[in-house]
């Protein structure tokens, strides 16, 4: 086995040269490379090493009682504008709006379906309402709401 | 950071906004960056805010 390590500095790899990917391989074989533009490819059971699109934010959070967030990512904040109604804010703001937010919640017990869709998309925030599936006038709180943001 | 940022909606409401854990933001930095523009907003304790939500809507900071 042959190890590269740097005990006491940043280890760096350094593809020298105008368009030079770093490239991770076993034996022969491709399994990772880190592109001239920047771009994160991996296998990882994928089939090849393909481009890995990241989650730049995600968060988990109570929408009742005491709302409160259990746990996340590039979240500085959530803001409870009303019944059923939230906002996600992120630390590091997207670059741009056409960032692909994936949303799931709970249904609770002992009350009727709930629809949640996205009211709002900005660079620095997304707003997500909750509506009884049975009557839009009427907004409802979700005890678990959990938000992941691809870009 | 058990605190909360409260501030008034344009629809007369009231918003609470809920800092992350561990962002590395102070409350300060998140009420400068979080509270829309131009708005006033008081930072309390989170145990001020009511936990029954039944009248939500009708929440009102004094």
């Amino acid at each position: 086995m042959s190890t590269v390590k740097s005990s006491s500095e940043n280890l760096t790899l350094n593809a020298d040269g105008a368009g030079s990917d770093v490239v991770i391989q076993s034996n022969g074989t491709t399994t990772a490379t880190i592109t001239a533009e920047g771009l994160l490819q991996y296998n990882s059971g994928y089939g090849s090493a393909a481009t890995a699109y990241g989650c730049r934010a995600w968060v988990n959070f109570n929408g009742t009682g005491t709302v409160a967030i259990r746990d996340s990512g590039n979240v500085s904040s959530i803001t409870d504008a009303g019944v059923g109604s939230y906002f996600v804010n992120f630390t590091n703001a997207m670059p741009d709006t056409n960032y692909s937010p994936v949303h799931s919640y709970t249904n609770e017990v002992n009350v009727q379906h709930a629809v949640g869709f996205l009211s709002s998309l900005a660079t620095t925030y997304l707003g997500v309402q909750y509506y009884n599936a049975a009557n839009a006038a009427n907004s409802v709180d979700k005890s678990i709401v959990a938000i992941a943001v691809f870009r | 950071m058990n605190e909360r940022i409260i501030y008034e909606t344009e629809e007369g409401g009231v918003a609470v906004i809920i800092p992350a854990p561990e962002c590395g933001l102070t409350i300060e930095e998140i009420a400068a960056k979080d509270v829309p523009e131009g708005v006033s907003y008081h930072i309390v304790d989170a145990s001020e805010v009511p936990s029954d939500r039944t009248f939500r809507e009708a929440w009102s900071w004094e």
